[in-house]
């Protein structure tokens, strides 16, 4: 017992050093903080130029899933967090304007979401690939597609809002009464992806998955050392793709406006645009950003992707969820 | 007496403005009258309490099941590999949800009740183990020897000696079982499928995803009416036994006559059900598609985290001093409500009444609606700390504290007052008494409970995920963000980080 408490105050008094130490550092003159969520994992010392043209300190506070942080920042309008929001997606963005969370955002990246395919599954069945919605419920297509719950899961959402765009109000219903007894749904991207997807770690049995049009580079980038691919083991199904924008934006009540919009405009600019990919998976928005090699052969963004207005999904969520899962309940 | 009164303040202080404040602004701020109504007619509403309800009580008995003969043949015997098997089966407590849904869906290949009950079992069997068995082994054997040698059937010896002398542990395992149950998240959320709501998923839900905070402030109401009533029916009663007289040590299973293998098996069965999960997450740590790689390993343990920012050392490095934090103020908070309410019930039976009930709130209120209340409340200089790191270990404290207390409290009481009496008799100061007599009792039960508030932080991801954090990355956090992305170095990364944490939790807990 002597050693354990020896143990927690050595660890407690190197808490206390080190956090002292750093709030030293931290004594510099002009500083604006980043809020994200936290699966914001930018490229390490991105913001260095930024502080060497400026002099001001970028600090990247996470707080939550992005749904938990749009939350927490629609509750705290007006006394922020931070002074730069990155995160509010299309399909949040009219929450965050009725609470006139940001005084100013601009669209920063867009992903699509998109049904992701088992290659070697589909390679080796009798059953050719799906290559449009309608597909899906065709009989031969029962039991190989797994989503994930709309109302929990942000490519979930972007799925339902995908089949209400291409089927139009009033029809989409109907193609997800077919769908009910075909598709299985996951709680969130993770069971989808990781555990029922065939295509990739989970070894599942579903052959097709909602997922990313980044996905396909991922696979490939982050593959196992020892079992390198020259390219993915999953494609991506074009036509079914949802287009998703984030957005960043400065936060009414930032203390510090003016470097806040200065480093929205850095991440506009073409040295942030282009390390996204790569490291946030994500498409810039920037023309003149230079898409890396890996993102031009494997990432797919659509050409025509299905798309719904930020005020019509503010209209409509609420009303299009409870109708889905009345459907599929 | 000032000395007491501000021992049993500071616990009572404590929770008062990390979570009465925030929870009764949070009420303040968003409670409504007529959605409350709504709620409560609201068929499907009413379908989600009953839901959590019935999946609760199930999950407590099949608990009980696998934990009540566990914990016996654990405090009773002592055979090469108990104190793995005590390791293994209070682990999975402190795993993050991510990783026990993930090992149950893996072997059970099917959301549902069942998967909803297996993981529960596997998170709670901790709970039983670590309330009861101290109790435990304060019963001197020799009392179940000599009733046996008058003739007393196994049966008669455990309902007249071994029942009244665990009873109250018993009770209070079952009402902190069922209150994590009825309040699970994680769990639910993943391995219940889509289709399987509870109040607490609903909360999260209905604030997060919808945005309508007052429908979830109502079912945080509702949710606390309801477990506010199983720690009122569940209040141990105030005659206690303590019919102990010296700490025993568990009998070398060696030495026992005959039904070794009923020992073995009351152990083995729950560690197999509880292990699977933890074993599968220990394969995908090395199999991808058939192939083993042990490249995600050498990853890992060479510093780097696939995709993330944080290097592994930092990240483990985080857990650890926010565990150690935890568990000093934790057990020190709780080892002085503890000693309040362990020794003048009889002068304060009020005080100590308020005292448990006070504590006890953390089990109470819903983690959701703590976060949001923590997130409006300190916002302001000089209380803008919903940004600061400390508050992270703090609200960790926050929600181990009864539990730590639950583990104390009872061996508090089975300090015969006896001893205290004769060493101020024979001289020793009260500092000196506390100090050789009590502590020196207490080191079985302080250990438990520093172990688990420090395992209760390694894993906790609900309250303090709705804290915003810089540079703090823990490893439940980045096993989440591992599991949650694309590749296969990526996840098997976040395997690898998840064997780490439950081989580090092994550590914690066996030892202590």
């Amino acid at each position: 017992m002597k050693r354990l408490f020896v143990f927690i105050f050595a660890v407690t008094s190197l808490a206390a050093c080190t956090s002292t130490s750093s709030e030293n550092i931290q004594q510099k003159p002009e500083s604006v903080t980043l809020l994200a969520y936290d699966a914001f994992t930018p490229e390490p010392g991105i913001f260095d130029d930024f502080t060497k043209d400026t002099g001001i300190d970028v600090k990247v506070v996470t707080g939550g899933d992005s749904g938990v942080l749009i939350s927490k920042a629609i509750l705290t309008a007006g006394n922020p967090e931070g002074d730069v929001l990155w995160g509010v997606d299309n399909t949040m963005l009219s929450r965050a304007e009725q609470a006139s969370l940001l005084m100013s955002y601009e669209p920063v990246n867009t992903g699509d979401i998109c049904i992701n395919a088992d290659k070697e599954w589909f390679a080796s069945s009798d059953v050719p690939m799906p290559t449009r919605l309608e597909d899906l419920v065709l009989p031969q297509y029962r039991g190989l597609l797994v989503t994930q719950d709309p109302v929990a899961s942000s490519p979930g959402l972007g799925f339902l809002l995908g089949t209400i765009a291409h089927f139009g109000e009033g029809k989409w219903q109907k193609f997800w009464e077919a769908l009910k007894g075909y598709v299985h749904i996951a709680p969130d991207w993770t069971t989808a992806y990781t555990v029922d997807f065939s295509g990739s770690s989970g070894n599942g049995k579903y052959p097709l998955v909602v997922s990313y049009g980044s996905s396909p580079p991922a696979e490939v980038l982050y593959a196992d050392p020892s079992n390198p691919l020259t390219e993915p083991t999953t494609s991506v199904i074009e036509s079914t793709c949802f287009r998703q924008t984030e957005y960043a934006g400065v936060l009414r009540g930032s203390t510090n406006s003016v470097a806040a919009e200065a480093l929205v405009t850095y991440l506009l600019g073409k040295r942030f645009q282009e390390s996204m990919p790569l490291s946030l998976f994500v498409f810039p928005v920037n023309p003149d950003a230079v898409l890396p090699d890996l993102f031009v052969k494997f990432a797919v963004r659509a050409k025509n992707p299905l798309t719904v207005s930020p005020q019509d999904i503010e209209l409509n969520r609420e009303q299009w969820l409870n109708e889905w899962r009345a459907l599929l309940l | 007496m000032t000395t007491r009164r501000l021992l049993s303040f500071l616990p009572v202080g404590f929770v008062a403005v990390f979570l009465v404040l925030p929870f009764l602004n949070a009420i303040a701020t968003f409670f409504s009258v007529s959605t409350t109504r709504d709620v409560l007619t609201n068929p499907s509403m009413l379908r989600i309490i009953w839901f959590s309800l019935w999946q609760a009580v199930l999950s407590v008995l099949v608990t009980m099941i696998f934990a009540i003969p566990a914990t016996w043949a654990l405090s009773r015997f002592q055979f090469p590999g108990a104190r793995l098997c005590r390791g293994l089966l209070t682990a999975p407590f402190v795993l993050p949800s991510i990783v026990v849904a993930a090992g149950v869906l893996a072997v059970s290949q099917r959301t549902g009740v069942v998967s909803i009950l297996w993981a529960h079992v596997v998170f709670n069997v901790a709970v039983v183990v670590r309330l009861v068995g101290p109790r435990w082994e304060f019963l001197h054997p020799k009392y179940e020897s000599l009733a046996a040698t008058m003739g007393a059937s196994p049966a008669q010896t455990f309902v007249y000696i071994v029942w009244p002398n665990i009873r109250s542990a018993v009770i209070s395992a079952t009402a902190l079982v069922f209150t994590y149950c009825f309040t699970s998240f994680g769990v639910i959320s993943i391995v219940g499928g889509f289709s399987r709501r509870t109040v607490e998923t609903e909360i999260f839900t209905q604030s997060v995803r919808l945005g309508n905070t007052d429908v979830a402030i109502a079912l945080a109401i509702i949710q606390m009416i309801v477990v506010l009533l199983v720690f009122q029916i569940s209040r141990p009663s105030l005659r206690q036994f303590s019919s102990v007289d010296v700490i025993t040590h568990p009998m070398s299973l060696f030495v026992k006559p005959r039904g070794r293998w009923i020992v073995l098996a009351s152990v083995g069965s729950p560690v197999i059900v509880v292990s699977l999960p933890l074993v599968a997450t220990l394969i995908r740590s090395v199999s991808y598609r058939g192939h083993i790689s042990f490249h995600a390993w050498t990853t890992v343990l060479g510093g780097t985290l696939p995709q993330l920012t944080v290097s592994t050392w930092r990240v483990i490095g985080t857990s650890l001093l926010f565990s150690a934090i935890t568990a000093v103020v934790t057990v020190s908070l709780a080892l002085m409500a503890a000693q309040q309410m362990g020794r003048q019930w009889f002068q304060y039976p009020e005080q100590r009444r308020i005292l448990r009930f006070i504590t006890s709130l953390p089990l109470v209120v819903s983690a959701a609606t703590l976060g949001l209340g923590l997130v409006i409340t300190f916002n302001k200089d000089p209380f803008a700390w919903r940004s600061h790191t400390w508050l992270i270990p703090v609200i960790h404290a926050l929600i181990a504290l009864p539990v730590a207390i639950r583990i104390l409290e009872p061996a508090m009481q089975a300090i015969p007052s006896s001893l205290r009496d004769n060493a101020a008799l024979l001289g020793a100061s009260p500092w000196h008494t506390w100090l050789r007599i009590e502590i020196a009792l207490l080191r079985p039960a302080l250990l438990r409970s520093v172990g688990i508030a420090a395992a209760i932080s390694l894993g906790e991801f609900g309250v303090t995920s709705f804290l915003t954090r810089s540079n703090s990355t823990t490893m439940t956090m980045a096993i989440t963000q591992l599991l949650g992305r694309p590749g296969a170095l990526t996840q098997q990364s976040g395997y690898v980080l998840a064997s780490l944490l439950i081989v580090l939790t092994l550590g914690v807990t066996s030892r202590a």
